[in-house]
Parts: structure tokens; C-alpha cells; sequence
């Protein structure tokens, strides 16, 4: 690539930096993983927890109380949470970091540090609430 | 004037991405995260809620029907499928497969993934399609 391209390049968000971003590749790949879970899992799972549940179109027994608890609470539990909340929630921050980007919104530097830090925390509280019952 | 900032390309405006049919799309699917997120929340919810007790179960389940969350998680849904048909359409470009020394036909590619939503869902039917 020759040098005035790069220059170009450059001017994006790692620019203002004036170091080597060496997490970059961490985010695109959870962003990467996250995408996967969000296209192929997630239809079902709003589908099923979001729409079917609440009209009340699932069998009555499906998911009440005492089957929700003993599924949630369980280690299938807390891999469906790990890929169903924790890294969709890693895919929307990074979205919502470029898209702010794109649109020239805050600065990235803050931005990053906001959603990926709102990501880690709101995991964090997931996974802890299935290890919470899991224990109760 | 040192050297790179004269290179530098002025700063887009924040509508740039309305003067042109792909670049909407492009935001569009950028969007979807937002209905994620919001469905995301619920489902937080409704862990603390179920880990709360029967009764706050039945208020969640009840939240979830009134008719704006829902209406918000219909949208969720049409987000997640059309993020899926963006998401799939990329697999085959970024790693192309080859079986056998044959490149596998992109469309071979993104129908596989459609496959696995599909069966995705028929795995939450025989958990929850049943009592």
C-alpha cells in the first residue's frame, strides 16, 4: 500500500492514539462471534421468550416458573446466557462505537471505553445471575 | 502545514450516509443492534425476576405483553433476520470453503446458515413447542 493511501487510512479512529491498537483485533473477533450467535440464535430465542410467551401461544407448562428456573440455572444455562446475552452484547457495542463514529458522535476514545465497559458489565451481571441461582 | 495533516480528507458531514441508497442500508443494519439491545435488557430482566421468585416471573411474563415491549420485540425479531441476511451473505467472502479441493458455491454457504437457524428454532420447539 503506498504511503499517501496509508496516511488516509490512518486518519480513522486509531489515529488520534499515536499507538499501536493491539486490543483492536479482541473486539472485531468478539464483535465477529457475537454476529454469528445474533444471526443464527437469537431469531428463535425472541421468537419463542419475546412473542410466543407473553401471547401466550406456548403450553402452559413450558416456561413457568419452576421449568424457566431449572433450565436458566443450570450449565446449558449459562451457555445459552454466555451466547444469547454476553456476546451480542459485545457485537451491539461495537456497532454502536463505529455507528457513533459514522455519524460523528462524542469521541471514540470515551465512546470505546463506554460501550465495550457497558458490555463487560452487563455480562458480568448475566453470567453472576445464573450463578446466583445456580447456588440459591 | 506538515506533511500528513495536508493529506487529510475533511470531515464528513453527519448526513453523509442519506445521499445514497447503500450507505442507508448500511446505517439500517448498523441499526439493528438497537432493538438487540432492547430485547437484550427484557431478557436481563427477566433473570432478576426469575431469580426473585414466582411472582416476579409472572409480572415479567405480563411486562412482556403489554403492547409496546411487544411491539418493540417484533421489530427485534425482523432486526435479527435481516442482520442474519446481511451477516451470511459475508461468510463465503471473508473464508471461502473448499470440499475436496472444489470451492463450495456461495450460496451452498449462506443456505447451510439459513439451515442452522432453522434448526436453531426446531431445537426450541421440542423444548418449549410441548409441555
Amino acid at each position: 500500500m503506498s504511503k499517501p493511501s496509508m496516511d488516509r487510512l490512518s486518519m480513522n479512529k486509531q489515529a488520534a492514539q499515536h499507538k499501536q491498537a493491539f486490543d483492536e483485533p479482541l473486539w472485531w473477533g468478539l464483535f465477529s462471534a457475537g454476529g454469528v450467535c445474533f444471526a443464527v440464535i437469537l431469531p428463535a430465542v425472541i421468537l419463542f421468550i419475546a412473542i410466543l410467551l407473553p401471547l401466550g401461544l406456548l403450553p402452559a407448562e413450558a416456561l413457568s416458573y419452576e421449568r424457566a428456573s431449572a433450565l436458566l440455572f443450570s450449565v446449558p444455562g449459562f451457555l445459552f446466557v454466555g451466547a444469547v446475552v454476553c456476546l451480542p452484547l459485545f457485537h451491539a457495542a461495537h456497532r454502536l462505537r463505529h455507528g457513533l463514529f459514522d455519524i460523528s458522535v462524542g469521541n471514540d476514545a470515551l465512546n470505546k471505553k463506554l460501550m465495550y465497559g457497558g458490555a463487560a458489565l452487563l455480562s458480568v451481571l448475566a453470567l453472576g445471575l445464573v450463578i446466583a441461582g445456580m447456588l440459591g | 502545514m506538515d506533511k500528513s495533516s495536508s493529506q487529510r480528507l475533511p470531515p464528513l458531514k453527519r448526513n453523509w450516509w442519506l445521499k445514497h441508497r447503500f450507505f442507508k442500508l448500511y446505517m439500517l443494519r448498523e441499526a439493528t443492534v438497537l432493538p438487540l439491545v432492547f430485547f437484550t435488557l427484557c431478557l436481563l430482566a427477566g433473570m432478576v425476576a426469575l431469580l426473585q421468585g414466582a411472582q416476579s416471573w409472572q409480572g415479567w411474563v405480563a411486562f412482556m405483553s403489554s403492547p409496546i415491549v411487544l411491539a418493540l420485540n417484533i421489530v427485534a425479531l425482523a432486526a435479527s433476520l435481516f442482520h442474519a441476511a446481511t451477516f451470511f451473505v459475508l461468510f463465503p467472502r471473508v473464508m471461502p470453503l473448499r470440499i475436496a479441493g472444489r470451492s463450495l458455491p456461495d450460496q451452498a454457504i449462506v443456505a447451510g446458515q439459513w439451515a442452522g437457524v432453522v434448526a436453531v428454532a426446531l431445537l426450541f420447539f421440542w423444548l418449549f413447542g410441548r409441555a
